[in-house]
């Protein structure tokens, strides 16, 4: 946060000359805070305008993406008119109907399914109505997906798997952050000992995706030695009470969990490590070393103070990366995230859902972006807002 | 901060995600289950088969080991767990012990690794692949070989059809050469024909090309270094190959292009999956030229007796398949009007149909719109001791008689673990238009019953709920009856009763007698239909939520179908109207409740099939069955209410017009807008369609019911329910699974149905010299089986046997004759011996069951010498 307020001469000290200065000091202070504030809200103007631009022009660029330039439209009538030709065969199977009459009725069927769909009219002026559909939280209903409870809606589609998703990712996310973040913390203190030729050695297992790792961890644990299940989240039938079904959505956490864990881990812990010992290598540190305060001082003070915003900003994006889920992994052990509602949608060009998707994702970007500019100035005294001095 | 600070401050986040994301399960306050799993109603044993009325010719005998009589009711099984398995870990989890069937099967892709496995498996159809061609003149003039006909029919020749099959499908399939399907009732009925083309257009590489170089040539290709060229152009043709699905398209699509270029042709491969291909063949217009062949799939879902119409289907221009591809296509005169007249069923004897679907036969395969290659297979693994009914044609997973023979062999009840492909609950519950995934069907049917049951391996239908048919058809017809439970005779006249039902006034809420509809005038029909139902019908079959099943269930149901497509129905759905007014009514005659004890029901109709079964069955038959399950009176009240109001719609065009949530009876926001209405209805003590239904129903008895249904919701957490083995006690609908839990007051005994446990395909040996002297008679011994017991000769429709002389040429066609149970003989005389030639002959018998649509084949080799 910026703060203007020591440049106030306090010289007189007679009453009149207290009252002047005085007088002159909250006029400065609220001249000050005036233009503090006109600095901050243009700043808050601008930076709002910039995301609501970014947000704007990546939810319009997803929404042509994900309908292939309209592309989707092309192949929406074929699936339609495959889906009504197999309707019909079946319909008229034992019926009297002409071949005249079957092609009239295919006919008006396909355009009546054309219509509901929104194909009757041109791609770009339903571009921009998903556009603003999106942007005003307005999802409207899937195409093709449905939520596991029956419903179109896009939100309870939506709804319906993000705490799945928040569960498993936030689980194994955290975690991950947070063992990743104390081990490289150590490691860094002990450069060159066995554990840190270790990390570094190991890092490149990350290279290897979690799916993959799940589906050694499926083989181990539940092929083999069939001490946790090979999918899902929860026992079929669920436990009846609510412990049951505690304990057997943490049986079924266990594995998927795992895998996300361990394929980022080394390489988690590497970053951090070589992060730390970049910032322990600055003339600050070596000068507090020299002056002799003790290293968790040196630590706290000169280490982790200074990398705080790094670290911030490294949770603050993977709190917003934990709502996509992890589409692979959730596919591998069918864990009923959004990972897998995405790929879905993706697979069948389901664009309302993709988009939908995209613009939440888009909307905690941005206010994650948002807040961080406001963070940064918190935990950092070098950081002004608006470029304030 | 303190060094463990973000440790636990993450620990923490973390535990209150996982308290927040725990949804608490659904706990019934009533679970009636714990009785249900163990029958309290003790019933005295029954024997198998008590119905008189259902003589079917596969009653257990000397060839079926006597299951042991049961004094169990309903299901076999105390639960069926529905769970969902990824396909790639189905057999990691059957050897772990964590599922007991994988109820969607595999491809015959995989065959050959569930057979490493060891795992016992049955088998029904999979996917049939063909060759289609564009044959359009394209508008740029670039010459398309694939509009000459005879171009298109050398394909037969140029695939190695067997080939294909070891290579890709690991001998698990059916080559394929016709549109009927090969283990259906119409090859079986014409394998003579059939067997006779396929060696006619056996593989043949050289043959093959020598007819497309002449035809070629013709159009002045000339074949330089190998490929056709015309003008220094070479002749590139694109090729569509799917690369999704099983993989397999992939594999003999490559295949054929290489038999193509190594011909002549410049072969485009153009990769892709369904979605992607799709826009270019089914939408794309056949003249823009974008592509020449692609590689078909289809599929055939239902044991279809009559393929009568697969001919104009697949080849003709008039295809119901309406695909610009098919419209584009000039057929041969000759097949174009026998294809359509098949279609049509323009003939009047069964002999006639055969000898028209013969000559159709052999046109095909010149047209060659599509040339076939494969009935690929679907086989279902499951754990040992599992008894699981396949229906040739659906499978496990949607064959009706599932539920009433699934069991374990060793014992009865028990909970079997059923796991299904990771799409169950792809759509909401409902039973007017709800999901109709196998996955989703699978577990549906399980809670129903039908007045008429499809047998698994032969189409046909045998009564359930019914008990026997009058069926009068008019004079001329090419109607035929296989089974005893219909009567069937023939008339020059069939008159329509002025007071049967004949349309339905919305407005008024009553039905519209024949006579008020046609203002007097006579009406006639095709076919009559009485189907008497059993006497027991009403006390005995009960809904899962207790209640009686009533004649007001039954007409309730009815007025559904006809009043969702009437205008002024509170319930009008625009998307029900075609079917009805274009396909339904178009036939539908009139239907009349004759007598309600026993229910007897009179049933008049332009429509008909040529199988008597399945035309008593569908023409005077009311049940309480719908496209995706049953519904009861009480149900389709409550869900008329919701959708009447505005707030859910049956369909899911309706519920995308109106911006509301598809009907589900099973979860979601549906339940909430249903209990509503459940609660008003026992309020007001409605009875819906009250004109009609009074008649049927007190209010009294209305509220009784409403009241039924929702102290069910209240025990299981839904509104799903039928009148089957097995209720839903409950579902998991993030976790994707279900329990179906043993119905207790299931009325018929368990092994009422069990000799369908096991289709009886037939095992073939024959036994004869291994050489013949030409001129001399020769017998050769054909002994069918099956598990080791000979084959009753009342279930074989016949033995045919087609001698093949050294190469490969068909010279004669003939029955064996009948020995005595299972057993037949090939009488060779010295005139047919005669025509057999010098060298390796080959006798290939055919024997074709009643029981079963599935011919077998078996052959023998002996050397023929003058």
């Amino acid at each position: 946060m910026t703060t203007e307020n020591n440049n106030v001469p306090l010289e007189s000290t007679t009453e009149d000359n207290f009252n002047v200065a005085s007088h002159s000091m909250v006029k400065y202070s609220r001249q000050v805070s005036r233009a503090t504030a006109k600095r901050l809200s243009l700043f808050f103007i601008r930076r709002l305008v910039l995301l609501l631009i970014t947000i704007v022009v990546g939810v319009y660029v997803t929404i042509i993406v994900a309908n292939m330039g309209g592309y989707v439209d092309t192949i929406l009538k074929a699936q339609i008119r495959e889906e009504v030709n197999m309707q019909v065969a079946e319909m008229s199977a034992k019926s009297h109907m002409s071949a005249d009459e079957r092609r009239d009725l295919t006919n008006s069927m396909i355009a009546d399914r054309e219509k509901l769909a929104g194909l009757d009219k041109p791609f770009i002026v339903r571009s921009f109505t998903h556009l603003k559909n999106a942007l005003t939280l307005n999802f409207g209903r899937a195409r093709f997906m449905i939520s596991d409870h029956g419903s179109r809606m896009v939100r309870n589609i939506i709804l319906e798997r993000l705490p799945a998703t928040l569960l498993l990712m936030g689980t194994s996310q955290l975690l991950l952050f947070a063992v990743s973040l104390f081990f490289a913390l150590v490691i860094s203190r002990h450069y060159g000992s066995f554990w840190d030729k270790l990390v570094v050695a190991l890092s490149p297992t990350s290279s290897i995706p979690p799916w993959f790792y799940g589906i050694f961890l499926i083989l181990i644990f539940a092929a083999w030695l069939k001490i946790l299940p090979f999918g899902g989240m929860v026992d079929a039938p669920p436990p009846p009470t609510k412990l049951g079904y505690f304990l057997s959505v943490l049986k079924h956490m266990i594995l998927p969990a795992f895998s996300l864990f361990i394929s980022s881990f080394m390489i988690n812990v590497y970053s951090w490590r070589t992060f730390f010992l970049i910032y322990s290598s600055e003339d600050y540190v070596d000068m507090a070393k020299a002056k002799g305060l003790s290293s968790r001082a040196i630590e706290r003070r000169y280490i982790l103070r200074p990398t705080l915003p790094n670290i911030i900003t490294s949770f603050a994006l993977m709190l917003v990366g934990i709502w996509t889920g992890a589409t692979l992994t959730e596919t591998v052990f069918l864990w009923p995230g959004l990972g897998t509602t995405i790929f879905e949608a993706v697979s069948k060009y389901d664009t309302a859902v993709i988009v939908g998707t995209t613009i939440i994702q888009a909307y905690l970007l941005g206010i994650t972006v948002f807040l961080l500019d406001f963070l940064y100035a918190i935990v950092d005294p070098r950081v002004k807002l608006g470029g304030g001095k | 901060m303190k060094r463990f600070t973000l440790i636990l401050l993450s620990l923490v986040m973390v535990l209150a995600l996982l308290v927040t994301a725990c949804d608490k399960p659904a706990d019934p306050s009533v679970d009636p289950s714990e009785s249900a799993a163990e029958p309290t109603d003790p019933v005295p044993p029954e024997s198998k088969e008590t119905d008189p009325a259902d003589p079917e010719p596969t009653e257990p005998d000397a060839t079926e080991p006597a299951p042991p009589s049961t004094s169990r009711k309903g299901g076999w099984l105390d639960e069926v767990v529905v769970s969902v398995v990824d396909q790639s870990a189905v057999l990691a989890q059957l050897k772990a012990d964590a599922i007991d069937v994988y109820v969607n099967g595999f491809g015959t892709n995989g065959l050959a690794e569930l057979q490493e496995s060891g795992f016992d498996y049955v088998t029904s159809n999979g996917t049939y692949y063909t060759i289609q061609f564009n044959p359009a003149e394209f508008a740029s003039g670039e010459y398309n070989p694939f509009r000459n006909r005879k171009i298109r029919e050398a394909f037969n020749y140029l695939i190695d059809r067997n080939y294909i099959n070891q290579e890709y499908y690991a001998g698990g399939s059916l080559l394929k050469w016709f549109p009927i399907m090969t283990n259906f009732g119409d090859y079986a009925d014409l394998v003579d024909v059939c067997r006779r083309l396929e060696a006619e257009y056996a593989y043949d590489f050289d043959k093959a090309a020598e007819i497309i170089r002449g035809e070629l040539e013709k159009e002045g290709y000339e074949l330089k270094d190998g490929k056709f060229e015309k003008d220094s152009k070479p002749l590139e043709v694109v090729f569509l190959i799917r690369n999704d699905g099983d993989g397999t398209r992939k594999l003999w699509g490559n295949y054929l292009a290489d038999q193509m270029e190594k011909v002549g042709f410049t072969v485009k491969r153009q990769e892709g999956t369904g979605q992607d291909l799709s826009p270019v063949w089914i939408y794309g217009d056949p003249k823009a030229g974008e592509w020449h062949l692609y590689t078909g799939g289809w599929g055939a879902s239902v044991l279809n007796r009559d393929q009568s119409n697969i001919f104009q289907e697949m080849y003709l221009n008039t295809s119901a398949q309406g695909i610009p591809v098919f419209l584009a296509n000039e057929s041969d005169p000759e097949f174009q009007d026998l294809g359509d007249r098949l279609y049509r069923r323009d003939f009047k004897t069964m002999e006639e149909r055969r000898i028209m679907m013969a000559r159709a036969l052999e046109l095909c395969l010149q047209d060659s719109l599509q040339v076939m290659v494969v009935d690929s297979k679907n086989f279902v693994p499951h754990v040992d001791g599992v008894v699981a009914t396949t229906d040739l044609a659906a499978g496990v997973e949607s064959a009706q008689i599932t539920p009433f023979t699934l069991r374990f062999a060793d014992k009865e009840g028990g909970s079997l673990r059923w796991a299904t492909q990771p799409f169950l609950f792809s759509g909401p519950w409902n039973p007017v238009q709800g999901s109709n995934t196998t996955c989703d069907q699978g577990a549906v049917n399980m809670t129903e019953t039908y007045d008429f049951v499809y047998d698994p391996y032969t189409g046909l239908v045998h009564p359930q709920f019914a008990e026997k048919a009058e069926l009068t058809v008019l004079e001329g017809l090419p109607v035929q009856k296989t089974l005893d439970w219909v009567n069937l005779e023939f008339a020059d006249r069939i008159v329509v009763p002025e007071d049967a039902w004949a349309d339905w006034d919305a407005e008024k809420q009553q039905f519209i007698t024949s006579g008020e509809k046609n203002k007097g005038a006579e009406v006639t029909a095709n076919v009559k239909s009485v189907v008497t139902f059993r006497e027991d019908l009403f006390d005995v079959l009960k809904w899962h939520d207790g209640s009686n099943f009533e004649l007001a269930d039954i007409v309730m149901s009815y007025i559904i179908g006809f009043d969702r497509p009437k205008e002024a129905s509170a319930i009008f759905d625009k998307q029900s109207v075609k079917r009805f007014e274009n396909v339904f009514m178009k036939d539908f005659r009139g239907i009349k409740i004759v007598s309600t004890d026993p229910l007897v029901i009179e049933g008049y109709s332009d429509s008909f099939y040529t199988d008597a079964e399945l035309t008593a069955a569908s023409v005077g038959s009311m049940w309480v069955s719908h496209h995706q399950g049953q519904g009861s009176f009480s149900q389709f009240a409550m869900m008329n209410a919701a959708e009447a109001a505005g707030e859910l719609a049956y369909t899911e065009e309706k519920a995308q017009e109106k911006e509301v949530e598809q009907t589900s009876l099973i979860g979601g926001p549906s339940l909430e807008i249903l209990g509503k209405h459940l609660d008003k209805l026992i309020e007001e003590g409605t009875i819906p369609y009250e004109p009609t239904l009074s008649a049927y129903i007190t209010k009294d008895k209305a509220v009784e019911r409403y009241k039924a249904l929702k102290a069910y919701f209240d025990a299981y957490g839904n509104y799903w329910q039928g009148t089957g083995p097995y209720f839903l006690k409950s579902a998991d609908l993030n976790g994707k699974s279900l329990v179906m839990a043993y119905f207790p007051d299931f009325p018929d005994a368990a092994d009422r149905w069990d000799r369908f446990s096991e289709p009886m395909i037939a095992d073939v040996d024959i036994e004869g010299p291994g050489q013949v002297i030409a001129g001399e008679e020769a017998v050769f011994d054909v002994f069918v089986t099956f598990d080791g017991l000979p084959y009753k000769n009342d279930d074989i429709n016949k033995v045919k046997f087609l001698v093949y002389d050294a190469e490969n040429n068909v010279v004669l066609i003939d029955d064996a004759e009948a020995v005595e149970d299972g057993h037949y003989a090939i009488n060779l005389t010295g005139d047919d011996t005669t025509k057999f030639g010098d060298g390796a002959t080959k006798i290939e018998v055919a024997v074709v069951s009643l029981v079963v649509a599935q011919p077998t084949f078996q052959s023998i080799e002996f050397i023929t010498n003058k």
